[in-house]
């Protein structure tokens, strides 16, 4: 049953090709726009890609080590969300720290697709020594951990950015590139594919152009999964102290706030986690949200 | 059986945290003690920082020791049976060994009994500090001080294997239980190097048994014995069972005697049957596990200073309710951030100076000590002579204008031509924010610093290989003479040996080559005082503060005293069991 369906659909989509994808998309993009919650959160995704664009361009927030009062002072209209312990502004500083984590998460999230995409993909396709090697590859990787590859980075590069992102992505494309791999191996059988084939199409085409796009979807929702991920890492890094060094990062702020609890400073450590909260949320359910939207096998559900 | 006993136990201690009812073992007195910081290992000649100290001299012990009730600080007999004999000359000290101290039982020994301590294990002992093939961290101690043998040290550096076995004149057996040292030249401080950790006695068969292990691997002939030192986050020491007559003194302070730290007298020490160090590196997880009772005395956290203490500097009621007792020492001590004077780029005085401008001192004491400490003009704190009363510094901050004046003098005019400097610290919330401070100081004017944290063993091997640019640090009195503090800055003392900062200066060398040969006079203090503001004005480092020691312990802990030495201190405490669950139960 599942099979004439999915052959049928494939048949589609090869016949007329670019309409049919389109309309998948346009599909997708309608179904989403109908999930108000899906819509709300894209929404605080792109509030934080603005502020974290703007706080990296030096628009807003680039005098957050600027003493702004007394230090521990309590928020009020005049501190929004209170001072450090150095009279710097908490709110600057999770703004500050929204940049690092933005910037964290997308680095990592494109690395670790374009590895695992990329490997996925020719595993997939070519099969054989190639697959087997790839295969062997990723289960080897996978089984360092990526503190030990931050350690390896930091010792490197030093400790800072640069070092979290490289860990936390080449640590993070495995499961992707498993995934991609099999869809890829389901997907090279296909009609369309020995259609493209015939036309005269060669291994690149036919994996690129062809195949790629069939299992893109895949490559979106993990996309905004890894890059809830990443988030949480550098922030998980930055408080034992391995991570972001220099610039304010939310971990640092909760680090900072373990010990400030006990003279009643609580402003800190709610500015950064419900600003880790709110994104980590968001990204959850626009993932979940964009699977129900993208997965042709949920389509109709 | 044994297993399912045991797992019943852990199942019991997970359930017994959660509980609120805590019992308390009445049969044995555990002494829990807290410290901050990973330890570097168990052998006495690497322990040159507190931490490591402290702990080898739980096990291990020297001829001498701080009475434990007596201010000022007083050295007396410990294993040695009486204080010297001193030649006319002052230059040979000859000791008799206590007879009838045996080392800890181990399997190095013969049939795994501890032998007899004797005069030769010190000669062992103090040959082993100055070899020239373990690059010890306490040879500046003794370097170029005792007859024979810095000689004996060079010759043996170029041999395969240093031969313990050749006699060197300076430090001799004379019989089975006399040992004696031949200085050459006056060295005034000579005894208290006796009372530190690096002069203690290990025995060679141990050393030779275990050899590169003999870190994890205490044996000597203290109070209490370690069967073996993991990395861990606890170390369990057992009381040694076999330790030697030695009493609780019955002499003391006219102070101490008033607070009844007399009540123990005569007693046979060590007074309690286990002592358990906490290693926990962050501070509230220390600070709360105190005030759950699991820790018996803590130096109080900067951020819970301000519900514990009231600004008339006494305990809050609350505290009060649970029986804690607060105790306000001075310490004699010294925070500073250092230079590496080696690197041509601080060789610049002005750039120096600017840099101490800079930083403000008041601010960070408030930030970080609650305000409780002094601001340090120079290395020599108060309560030692040298230390030169109502001095100020004309180089200390804050005054902005007056450093960017002179980082324009130095050639940098707003930081411009600077590489950006690092400054190492080690890890720790606390570490981090003073870290971070130091950065938002130095940003002022124009300099760039990069805040790298280390683990504490890290960072002392950072300096000690020059690793380093800049690096926070404090350092505690190992004896109480300000020569200790200005051999800090003493150029031929530069790593392995204190002077991590690397400062060299020959003027300063030279009075300092002639004060360490000069007994206590007037004409020392002087000269001193007289080093102290020449060496305060060059700031080969930055000097931060004098710490007073804000320590509260639990209301059944006995015989208490916040010491600059606590080398051995564990043996004297004693703790009251009734109390302790009767002070628990209102916890």
């Amino acid at each position: 049953m599942e099979s004439a369906q999915t052959a049928d659909f494939s048949q589609n989509t090869s016949k007329t090709k670019v309409a049919k994808s389109k309309s998948l998309w346009q599909h997708a993009f309608s179904s989403l726009l109908k999930d108000k919650i899906a819509v709300i959160a894209f929404s605080f995704v792109l509030l934080y890609a603005v502020v974290a664009l703007g706080a990296g361009l030096g628009i807003i927030a680039s005098d957050w080590t600027k003493e702004i009062g007394p230090s521990y002072a309590a928020p009020t209209f005049k501190y929004i969300l209170g001072t450090d312990i150095f009279g710097r502004s908490v709110a600057l500083k999770a703004i500050k720290g929204t940049q690092v984590a933005m910037l964290v998460g997308l680095f990592t999230a494109m690395l670790s697709i374009t590895i695992g995409v990329t490997l996925g993909a020719i595993a997939g396709y070519f099969g054989g020594r190639i697959d087997e090697f790839i295969v062997w590859f990723y289960t080897t990787f996978s089984s360092i951990p990526y503190i030990m590859l931050l350690m390896t980075f930091a010792f490197i590069l030093g400790k800072g950015v640069t070092s979290v992102c490289l860990a936390l992505g080449l640590s993070s494309w495995v499961s992707l590139c498993r995934l991609i791999r099999g869809e890829v191996i389901r997907h090279k059988d296909r009609e369309y594919v020995h259609a493209a084939a015939a036309i005269g199409g060669g291994d690149f085409r036919k994996l690129f152009l062809h195949i790629l796009p069939n299992v893109f979807h895949i490559v979106i929702i993990n996309f905004s999964l890894t890059f809830q991920m990443a988030i949480k890492s550098e922030v998980i890094l930055s408080y034992l102290g391995i991570g972001v060094q220099e610039l304010p990062s939310w971990g640092r702020m909760i680090d900072e706030a373990k010990d400030e609890l006990a003279r009643g400073v609580w402003w800190q450590l709610a500015a950064a986690a419900l600003a880790m909260f709110i994104i980590v949320l968001a990204f959850n359910l626009l993932g979940d949200a964009l699977r129900d939207a993208l997965d042709p096998k949920l389509k109709g559900k | 059986m044994k297993n399912i006993t045991t797992l019943l136990t852990v199942f019991a201690f997970i359930l017994g945290i959660g509980g609120c009812t805590k019992k308390v073992d009445v049969k044995e007195r555990v002494l829990n003690l807290a410290v901050g910081s990973k330890i570097k290992g168990m052998d006495p000649i690497y322990a040159n920082d507190r931490y490591s100290s402290n702990e080898v001299g739980r096990v291990y012990e020297g001829l001498l020791e701080y009475h434990y009730l007596k201010r000022p600080y007083t050295l007396v007999p410990n294993l040695a049976e009486a204080m010297p004999a001193v030649s006319a000359d002052g230059l040979t000290y000859t000791f008799k060994v206590k007879k009838g101290v045996y080392f800890h039982d181990d399997k190095a020994f013969t049939d795994g009994k501890g032998r007899e301590l004797v005069a030769e294990d010190f000669v062992y002992s103090i040959k082993r500090l100055a070899d020239p093939k373990l690059q010890s961290l306490g040879w500046w101690v003794l370097d170029g001080k005792i007859k024979g043998l810095n000689e004996w040290r060079k010759k043996n550096s170029a041999l395969p294997k240093v031969n313990y076995d050749e006699v060197v004149e300076g430090v001799k057996a004379l019989d089975r239980y006399t040992v004696q040292f031949k200085l050459s030249k006056s060295f005034p401080q000579f005894l208290y190097s006796l009372a530190m950790t690096f002069t203690f006695a290990t025995a060679r068969e141990v050393v030779e048994h275990y050899g590169k292990e003999f870190l994890n691997h205490p044996v000597g002939t203290g109070a209490f014995v370690l069967p073996e030192f993991k990395q861990s986050n606890k170390i369990i020491y057992t009381k040694n069972p076999k330790f030697r007559k030695k009493l609780y003194p019955s002499e003391a302070s006219e102070e101490f005697k008033q607070k009844g730290y007399l009540a123990d007298a005569g007693k046979q020490l060590p007074l309690v049957d286990k002592v358990v160090v906490h290693i926990m590196v962050e501070a509230q997880p220390r600070w709360l596990n105190f005030q759950k009772g699991n820790i018996d005395y803590l130096g109080i956290p900067k951020d819970n200073f301000a519900s514990t203490i009231t600004p008339s500097k006494t305990l809050t009621p609350e505290q009060k309710k649970k029986g804690l007792i607060l105790s306000i020492t001075p310490s004699l001590d010294i925070t500073y951030m250092a230079f590496n004077n080696d690197s041509d780029l601080f060789k610049n005085i002005k750039l120096r100076r600017a840099m101490s401008l800079a930083y403000d001192v008041n601010k960070s004491n408030e930030l970080f000590y609650n305000g409780t400490g002094l601001p340090a003009q120079s290395v020599v704190p108060p309560g030692i002579a040298g230390n030169i009363k109502g001095y100020v510094n004309p180089y200390r901050g804050t005054d902005v204008a007056k450093a960017k004046a002179l980082l324009v003098e130095a050639g940098y005019p707003e930081g411009k031509g600077l590489p950006a400097i690092t400054y190492d610290i080690s890890v720790s919330t606390v570490a981090r924010q003073m870290g971070e401070f130091f950065k938002k100081q130095m940003k002022e004017i124009g300099i760039n610093i990069k805040v790298q944290a280390n683990p504490w063993p890290e960072l002392q091997k950072k300096v000690d290989t020059r690793k380093v640019m800049m690096y926070g640090m404090a350092w505690g009195a190992d004896y109480p003479d300000a020569e200790n503090f200005l051999q800090l800055l003493y150029g031929p003392n530069k790593p392995p040996g204190p002077n991590g900062s690397g400062f060299n200066n020959e003027e300063f060398n030279r009075l300092y080559k002639v004060a360490s040969l000069m007994q206590d006079t007037p004409e020392r203090t002087a000269l001193y005082e007289k080093m102290n503001r020449m060496i305060a004005e060059e700031m080969p480092v930055i000097w931060g503060l004098h710490r007073q020691d804000y320590v509260l312990y639990q209301g059944w802990l006995k015989n208490y005293i916040r010491s600059d030495f606590e080398t051995g201190q564990v043996q004297y405490l004693n703790m009251d069991i009734e109390k302790k669950k009767a002070l628990l139960s209102k916890f």
